[in-house]
């Protein structure tokens, strides 16, 4: 026996949650399936495989003001930018909840980024496991899987005629209480057959090969536009900057991309990875070998918005399973 | 303003004194606001903080000042880019932020008993003088201190007010040299790696060192190679692009290590060992 | 043979006669179904090479990366006049391109692992299919199609009142995510510190805010007005679907109707908006 809720209980459950909080949810925007805050329960998508864009916005926003500075009485004044509503994301799928687990690593490890901290402890991740898959999915060979319930606080099965409930967290005990579910003896649901790509041991792999004129040669085609690390779920890299805001000023956070020329510039001019080769090759290390080895999960969660987006196709899947062959003939 | 809880919130402190080294480089004394947090601040040679000038932004400095002598922080500055262009406008009294002291040090007490050559170039040498300062105050803990300050021309030479202490303390032998000499320049004119070859540094007990454009790093690092100095005899402090200094932002991720983390002071063994070269 | 076959056949014959060290064309993506770029470097590489009507890349940029080195390169109608373009704008030499040029039989609208018969909007109205420069052409050239009404969503735009406008692009530019996909893959787009990323002076600096959004959207075609040759590769890459091209046609339109210019026909006609000319119009209301 499992817990079971209703589309109609889960439909006026989100009415009310939508009351006091934000409500984030996928919903059509034109030809895009897009996490947009929800006006209206109806609004909400149910025939979609994943997002165009991840959801991570809603954790660590594209800009977001970190603290405002105000010249006050001779001196100086600092405020703090404080997050002030509880929001719930609804509808997020295994992959990305393995995304913000990811995420986690390196904004709460000490010293804890309090930003970041805020929205998370004040969002709560309602998930629906996966029945279908793309062909750009991965999530399986990457850490995830299409039922894996990591990361979520209640996780949602669908069924006839409802959903089947997992409720995981004491943050989804408080928001989906007990006495809402009923119970039910529905089998879980098949989960979605996922491709496989053979990421074991990529790390290894593409430090043994790290030289490798591979990196030169895949980058030739790329344009260096921030979009694959704007559409993943587990990209971070931002941008600190100063700006002007009616008499005050803003330090702003936004996201950034280790792919855009001048990434590494420094004032003076000395550019570290002036060479493109150099900045494609930092992308994947970065996903492959280096956050997996220091914070022991994978950074890439292989949803596949990177493979479906990138302008010339630049496919990681094309380059786990190169780096894989790569230093094989021994050079 | 408390914001030990967050550490992206810059500590309120004043610009107290503002001295020129050279034509686009000076030195910027820093006091801290807050008395309790002022009283707490401590760092050691090599660490670094960022400094911000309100209403542009934010960057690091190599910390040239050292904690035990008690002073106001202070920083080198070089007029090179936004925030440094900022920086140069302010005027004794003005309000900055400081966040820090960030990142790893030179090991002092590995360096005890030692000889010590301090090499460095142009506004490079400034993460290095703490290294000095805190030899001549305790002389008699390290071995012979050689001293060598390059720089494009003698007026790009930074603390020159400061050399006739330098070659004065005990066992401390102190060598200039320009790229270009001016009129009046009747020293050394000479790259520093051609100094270092000239000069045939021992790596007998020693350690090397190195701060400057990575160019300056390449040649000299060669030179000293040649002369029988291992990897781990040789270390530097590396500068990156820097925006957070926590290991967040993932500027300055080289290989698998952040400079304002695991940096910015590297051994060359521990340099070689990184997958990029910097 | 077909267009395919004798490109293939063009590029070994470049590379291993050594006339250029790479040739830039399109293979197969790893959807199976569209086409990428791909830089060939020996006969083994140009195997790969193909051409067809998802062909939607404007090659032209990779020139910029490859300034004194030999190259050739794919090009179709609307690529050929950015050739144009960046040597009229001194970027790149004439001497050291080899251009295989192709007729080009339109676009297909086509998506990742999705494509289709229908002809790219774009595409459905192109006046000019055969590539105004090139060594090599590859395909019967065709002559020049009347000038039907080229830009009707332009027109039906300009019969929008000033606030539908404004709640248009309001709502277009809400979803822009500055990856500056645009900008990258666009030929004229080269400028080595963009006026978005610059700080001091602060033009519109790279918050991702409807502001800004606005203000980098509506600059980057105004810096455009005069020189977009019209691939539209902005439109085709934008992940979410803004419609960039609408900016760069209003341009071009006014362009044309002021100046009685086409961006690219030619390597040497002077741009108007660039040059100042003793007998110029100084009113625009003449």
């Amino acid at each position: 026996m499992s817990k079971f809720i209703s589309k109609k209980d889960l439909n006026a459950w989100l009415a009310k949650v939508r009351e006091n909080r934000r409500l984030v949810a996928p919903t059509k925007v034109d030809d895009l399936i897009l996490f947009k805050e929800i006006s209206r329960v109806e609004d909400i998508v149910s025939d979609y495989v994943n997002t165009d864009l991840s959801p991570k916005e809603f954790l660590f926003p594209p800009t977001e003001v970190l603290f405002s500075i105000e010249k006050k009485n001779g001196g100086v004044e600092l405020t703090p930018a404080r997050v002030e509503k509880e929001t719930v994301i609804f509808g997020m799928r295994p992959c990305d909840a393995k995304g913000v687990v990811a995420l986690d690593k390196p904004f709460l490890e000490e010293p804890t980024d309090p930003l970041y901290k805020e929205h998370r402890d004040k969002t709560a991740l309602v998930g629906i496991s996966c029945l279908k898959a793309c062909a750009e999915c991965f999530c399986s060979s990457m850490g995830s899987g299409p039922d894996d319930p990591s990361g979520f606080d209640i996780m949602l099965a669908e069924v006839k005629d409802g959903y089947l409930v997992q409720v995981l967290t004491e943050k989804g005990k408080a928001l989906l209480p007990d006495s809402t579910l009923s119970e039910s003896s529905e089998a879980k649901p098949k989960a979605a057959d996922v491709s496989k790509v053979p990421a074991e041991g990529v790390n290894k792999k593409l430090r043994q090969n790290f030289e490798d004129p591979y990196w030169n040669r895949l980058a030739d085609r790329c344009i260096h536009c921030n979009m694959c690390s704007y559409v993943c779920p587990t990209c971070y890299c931002f941008d600190i900057r100063d700006y002007p805001n009616k008499g005050k000023t803003d330090r702003v956070r936004s996201w950034e991309s280790c792919q855009s020329a001048g990434f590494t510039k420094i004032a003076g001019g000395h550019d570290p990875r002036a060479n493109k080769g150099t900045r494609m090759r930092q992308r994947f290390a970065h996903k492959l070998l280096y956050f997996p080895e220091q914070f022991g999960v994978s950074h890439c969660i292989g949803c596949g918005r990177c493979v479906k987006s990138c302008p010339v196709n630049i496919d990681i899947r094309e380059i786990i399973t190169d780096v894989q062959k790569l230093g094989a003939k021994g050079e | 303003m408390s914001n030990n809880k967050n550490p992206l919130l810059p500590h309120l402190a004043t610009l107290e004194n503002v001295i020129d080294l050279t034509p686009d480089v000076r030195l910027f004394q820093i006091e801290l606001n807050d008395a309790d947090f002022k009283a707490k601040f401590d760092y050691k040679p090599g660490q670094f903080i960022f400094v911000s000038a309100f209403g542009t932004g934010e960057s690091p400095f190599g910390l040239t000042s050292v904690a035990h002598r008690k002073g106001p922080i202070e920083v080198a500055v070089r007029k090179v880019g936004t925030v440094t262009s900022s920086m140069h406008d302010l005027e004794p009294g003005a309000s900055v932020g400081v966040r820090g002291p960030f990142g790893n040090f030179f090991p002092m007490d590995q360096f005890k008993g030692k000889n010590i050559h301090i090499i460095g170039g142009g506004i490079g040498f400034a993460p290095l003088r703490p290294v000095i300062l805190t030899i001549l105050d305790h002389r008699s803990d390290y071995g012979d201190l050689f001293i060598l300050n390059g720089a494009r021309s003698p007026s790009d030479l930074v603390f020159a007010n400061e050399f006739d202490t330098w070659a004065a303390a005990p066992k401390t032998r102190l060598e200039l040299t320009v790229d270009a000499k001016d009129d009046k320049w009747t020293g050394r004119v000479a790259l520093i790696p051609a100094v270092v070859k000239e000069l045939q540094l021992s790596p007998a007990n020693s350690v090397a060192i190195i701060c400057g454009p990575p160019i300056m790093i390449k040649f000299t690092l060669t030179e000293l190679k040649k002369l029988g100095f291992a990897d781990e005899q040789i270390v530097t402090t590396l500068e990156g692009k820097m925006k957070c200094g926590l290991g967040k932002c993932a500027r300055c991720n080289v290989g698998d290590k952040y400079v304002c983390k695991d940096g910015p002071v590297f051994t060359f063994k521990q340099i070689s060992g990184l997958l990029e070269q910097f | 043979m077909t267009e395919t076959e004798q490109i293939r056949s063009k590029a070994k014959e470049l590379l291993d006669g050594k006339k250029v060290d790479c040739v830039i064309g399109y293979e197969r993506a790893t959807d199976g179904k569209n086409a990428r770029p791909m830089f060939a470097y020996n006969a083994k590489d140009a195997d790969r090479l193909i051409f067809d009507q998802t062909c939607r890349h404007n090659l032209v940029r990779y020139l910029l990366n490859r300034k004194d080195k030999p190259t050739a390169i794919v090009v179709k109608a609307c690529d050929s006049r950015a050739v144009n373009l960046l040597i009229n704008e001194h970027q790149i030499a004439r001497d050291k391109v080899v251009i295989i040029g192709v007729v080009c039989p339109g676009l297909v609208k086509t998506d990742w692992n999705k494509t289709g018969d229908k002809l790219r909007d774009a595409c459905q109205i192109c006046q000019q299919r055969t590539p105004v420069v090139y060594d090599v052409l590859i395909g019967e050239p065709k002559k020049p199609e009347p000038a039907a009404d080229a830009y009707p969503d332009v027109a039906a735009m300009e019969g929008k009142s000033v606030e539908e406008k404004r709640a248009f692009w309001e709502k277009e530019f809400s979803r822009c995510i500055r990856c500056y996909a645009c900008r990258q893959a666009c030929p004229g787009c080269y400028c080595g510190e963009c006026f978005v990323d610059r700080l001091d002076p602060l033009w519109v600096g790279i918050r991702i805010a409807p502001g800004e959004n606005e203000m980098w959207n509506t600059i980057r075609a105004y810096h455009l007005g005069g020189r977009c040759i019209g691939c539209y590769a902005c439109e085709l890459v934008c992940p979410v679907n803004i419609p960039l091209s609408l900016l760069n046609r209003k341009l071009e339109k006014e362009v044309m109707r002021l100046f009685k210019f086409q961006p690219g026909l030619d390597p040497e006609t002077p741009q108007p908006l660039a040059t100042f000319q003793k007998d110029e119009k100084l009113g625009v209301a003449e």
